[in-house]
């Protein structure tokens, strides 16, 4: 559907073309400007979001469509501050955690009950975390991502619970803050997998309940009307300020956007950066919270020997022109990248003297590897053409035109990208294996270092496809030195000494240049003027608790 | 009467199991399936031990013909199993989302019969040549008109300009209006198309002639003796259309932002769902033969000839 969708957006555009353009800073302004005013309770809001929610399982909760469902139904032991990063009390009221992060123990606030109305107390969240942290092979859940080397709980009085660590896992702390870290009932744990995929099945602790589903279509969520455990550290207390939200999917781009237009939906998730300026000009926000994790980037996968020599993916690197990409195809709310995270994630480095658009020395860097251009115009080698190819990823903004313009600019240099779709299966399939795609585009969002870990290590994402990870397809090609850093980086409990090693890696990732990172890629939202207390949480989920219904003028 | 009827119900069984069986090896010969399309995508991020951990515990190691044997009885026995996408049984994700389809193509089919009979009428019986031309073309348009664009454009105007109906919330008559009209408009060109040529062609019969030589009006004749005449292929063409109504169905879907049959098949499609395809293979088979049973039984009631055997009494 998406490209019917563009064509139609796209001439959308045209015809709205001559109408004012907007401040950049209204956003800001407004924010400002709610402060002002108070907030008033009640009211209804239609959030249209694109894709239907998958299952719910908390560490499932990484998609965004699912996320945006349970950061509204469901707590966290802590809370990241969106702004500092800062991880500040919400469940647990405290914590303390020992030298080398392998005993972590949590003080939970009294008084707090999931909706069924059983309480969340320290066995509850103890029972949370052992399904998370270990899975439940009966049940066929899975590990959660965010948990590394949990070994078991300990439930110290009735609301204070301990958990102890095979290895040290410094990333934890945050790990509890996350989306994929919500709490739930024990009756929603004791349901099997597959029964996950039914939101009502789904009983938090959170400002909203739902209430009824329509599967794949629409979803009502109730306030709490209980609700007295938002973070602590937040100015608003107590129950959310909205009666009602009425999630609504809507798969088609211009129909949301149109919607929205029209008053008929407050608030909708997912806006081409095309599409932004029809939107803002009618006065309307656009919201587009950084994910603030692993930038949008083209990866190698120098198992395959077109790209396993060094020489060859820098000049790859300094013949991709990312300021081209993001002023053609993408918006302000789309930063240049400067690493190999975006810049408001922790532990970032600025590395843009290293990622310079250079075609000079990219042709320069060729021919040193002996990769001359032959008759047809392109890079060959013994015989061999330098002939990549790559396969869309889908739930990247415009990730198709994206990798068809690095295409173009590699083209300059003699170098063939070859653009490939192809259904879920043999994309999934094909994407793992280095000689069917030795470049593929990578992104992922966390708020915490152990997010570049989660990208490159084998047995994670393994976005590189080192041998030992998801891909029975790969050679030989391992990384010894990433990986010890990277293990380093999980394990490293000294926050100064950890955030030096993040440093460390995103530099050797552009050294090896076994990244391009492209843009910082936001999630982008868009609100009536009279929605107020929009937020997010740090990776941009939306969340509805601060959100009020300004009468509509 | 009987033996007719246990013979297409015999014939059924066989293309119901012939449809599933198909559609099970196609799906299989894919390469990849839900479970890793589910659990190797980042979203989880999980490793390799515990993608094998998964496989295992959905039985999705096994071999083939097991797994065929298993899916068979599980499906005799009213057990469609789990989506592996959604996350919910795939009895419940039908019950969603078949009665949305089946009224919007119900509906749909319904309102296509009436423009296709609206259109070949007016195009037998309007006295102005150029206004006959005009209707006469009017199914090419029809067919020629992409069924996402007709969508977007009624949304844009009844809905956000006109604010006649609104797509998002309406109640549930208003929310199948705008989509009826969509999917109704691709279905009746064909409709329209063989009723005209068939009308056509009964009007050079010799019996027409004899009846207007008689004083009948063209009204009359057109209704009393060519109607009927021509009505038999078009039954034909409404029995097979109802593929296209399936199909008109995943863009209207999409588009209007409806649960329905559509939707869940691009879905399942995209994800490899098997469970979800297969039962959705099996319904939409039924489905077919059950229309075309309907079809062929009515054929003796539009047409005198065909009850001569006997055989049949509707």
């Amino acid at each position: 559907m998406s490209l019917t969708g563009r064509f139609v957006n796209k001439a959308g555009l045209t015809a709205r073309v001559g109408v004012s353009l907007l401040a950049i800073g209204w956003g800001q302004a407004s924010l400002a400007a709610d402060r002002n005013k108070t907030p008033s309770i009640g009211g209804t809001l239609v959030y249209l979001e694109q894709q239907t929610h998958t299952n719910l399982y908390p560490p499932a909760g990484g998609f965004y469509p699912n996320g945006g469902i349970l950061n509204q139904i469901t707590d966290k032991l802590t809370y990241q501050n969106p702004q500092t990063l800062e991880i500040e009390p919400w469940i647990a009221e405290a914590w303390t955690v020992n030298a080398d992060a392998t005993e972590y123990t949590f003080k939970i606030r009294s008084g707090i009950t999931f909706s069924d109305g059983t309480p969340l107390d320290a066995a509850a969240v103890a029972k949370n975390y052992d399904t998370f942290g270990r899975g439940n092979r009966e049940l066929k859940l899975p590990i959660s991502e965010v948990i590394n080397n949990y070994e078991r709980s300990e439930v110290l009085d009735p609301l204070t619970v301990k958990f102890y660590f095979k290895r040290s896992s410094p990333g934890f702390l945050q790990g509890t803050s996350v989306i994929g870290s919500g709490l739930v009932s024990l009756a929603t744990l004791s349901l099997p997998y597959e029964a996950l995929g039914d939101a009502t099945k789904i009983i938090g602790s959170g400002p909203f309940v739902v209430t009824s589903e329509t599967l794949g279509r629409e979803l009502t969520l109730a306030a709490r009307k209980d609700y007295n455990w938002g973070p602590a550290k937040l100015a608003h207390q107590g129950r959310a300020y909205l009666d009602t939200i009425k999630l609504i999917v809507t798969p088609e781009d211009s129909v949301r956007i149109g919607a929205l237009l029209a008053g008929q939906a407050d608030f909708i998730r997912q806006i081409q950066a095309y599409d932004e300026k029809q939107v803002e000009d009618e006065g309307y926000r656009i919201h587009a919270p950084s994910t603030r994790g692993v930038n949008n980037s083209v990866v190698f996968r120098p198992d395959n020997p077109l790209v396993a020599d060094i020489r060859v993916r820098r000049a790859l690197l300094h013949a991709t022109n990312t300021d081209e990409i993001v002023s053609t195809l993408f918006s302000h709310n789309y930063p240049k990248a400067t690493s190999i995270i975006a810049r408001t994630a922790l532990g970032y480095t600025d590395l843009s003297s290293k990622l310079t658009y250079d075609i000079d020395k990219a042709k320069a860097l060729l021919d040193e590897a002996g990769w001359k251009v032959g008759s047809n115009g392109l890079r060959q080698k013994d015989g061999q053409t330098l002939d990549l190819s790559a396969y869309e990823s889908l739930p990247q903004p415009q990730n198709k035109e994206t990798l068809q313009l690095v295409a173009q600019q590699w083209g300059k240099i003699g170098v063939k990208l070859n653009v490939l779709t192809g259904d879920s299966g043999t994309a999934t399939v094909n994407n793992l294996d280095p000689s069917k795609a030795p470049v593929s585009p990578a992104m992922v969002g966390r708020a915490d270092p152990d997010v570049i870990k989660s990208q490159y290590y084998p047995t994670n994402r393994n976005v590189l496809l080192q041998k030992g990870g998801n891909s029975d397809k790969v050679k030989s090609f391992v990384d010894e030195k990433l990986n010890s850093l990277l293990e380093s980086l999980a394990s490293e409990p000294d926050r100064i000494k950890r955030l030096a090693i993040a440093g460390e890696i995103q530099s050797y990732v552009i050294d090896q240049a076994y990244a391009i990172p492209i843009f910082e890629e936001p999630q982008a939202f868009a609100a009536a003027p009279y929605v107020n207390g929009i937020a997010f949480e740090a990776v941009g989920r939306p969340s509805f608790y601060d959100i009020w219904l300004a009468p509509r003028s | 009467m009987s033996r007719y009827l246990i013979k297409r119900i015999g014939q059924a069984i066989v293309v119901l199991w012939a449809a599933f069986t198909v559609s099970f090896v196609l799906l299989q010969a894919l390469p990849g399936d839900a479970i890793l399309i589910k659990f190797l995508n980042p979203e989880l991020g999980l490793g390799p031990e515990q993608i094998a951990d998964i496989r295992a515990s959905y039985a999705a190691d096994v071999s083939v013909p097991v797994q065929y044997f298993h899916t068979v009885a599980n499906f005799l026995t009213g057990n469609f199993g789990y989506s592996i996408q959604a996350g919910v049984p795939v009895g419940d994700v039908l019950v969603a989302n078949l009665p949305p389809t089946i009224w919007l193509a119900a509906l749909g089919f319904m309102l296509a019969v009436v423009v296709a009979v609206g259109i070949s009428a007016l195009s037998v019986l309007t006295p102005f040549i150029w206004v006959r031309s005009l209707f006469r073309s009017l199914p090419s348009l029809f067919i020629s008109t992409p069924v996402f664009w007709l969508g977007i454009l009624l949304i844009q105007i009844f809905s956000f300009q006109l604010k006649l109906i609104p797509v998002i919330n309406p109640g549930p008559w208003q929310a199948l209006v705008l989509p009826v009209l969509t999917l109704a408009v691709p279905i009746s060109a064909p409709l329209a198309q063989v009723l005209m040529r068939n009308i056509d062609h009964v009007l050079t019969e010799p019996f027409v002639a004899v009846a207007r030589a008689k004083g009948a009006s063209r009204r009359w004749v057109l209704w009393r003796h060519v109607a009927k005449n021509a009505v038999l292929p078009t039954l034909t063409i409404a029995g097979i259309l109802f593929g296209e109504l399936l199909a008109g169905a995943v863009v209207t879907e999409a588009v209007f932002g409806l649960n329905g049959i559509g939707g869940l098949t691009q879905r399942a499609v995209t994800n490899q769902d098997i469970a979800v395809l297969q039962a959705i293979v099996v319904f939409s088979a039924a489905a077919f033969v059950i229309i075309n049973l309907v079809v062929d039984l009515l054929y003796p009631v539009f047409d005198p000839r065909l009850r001569s055997k006997g055989e049949v009494v509707a």
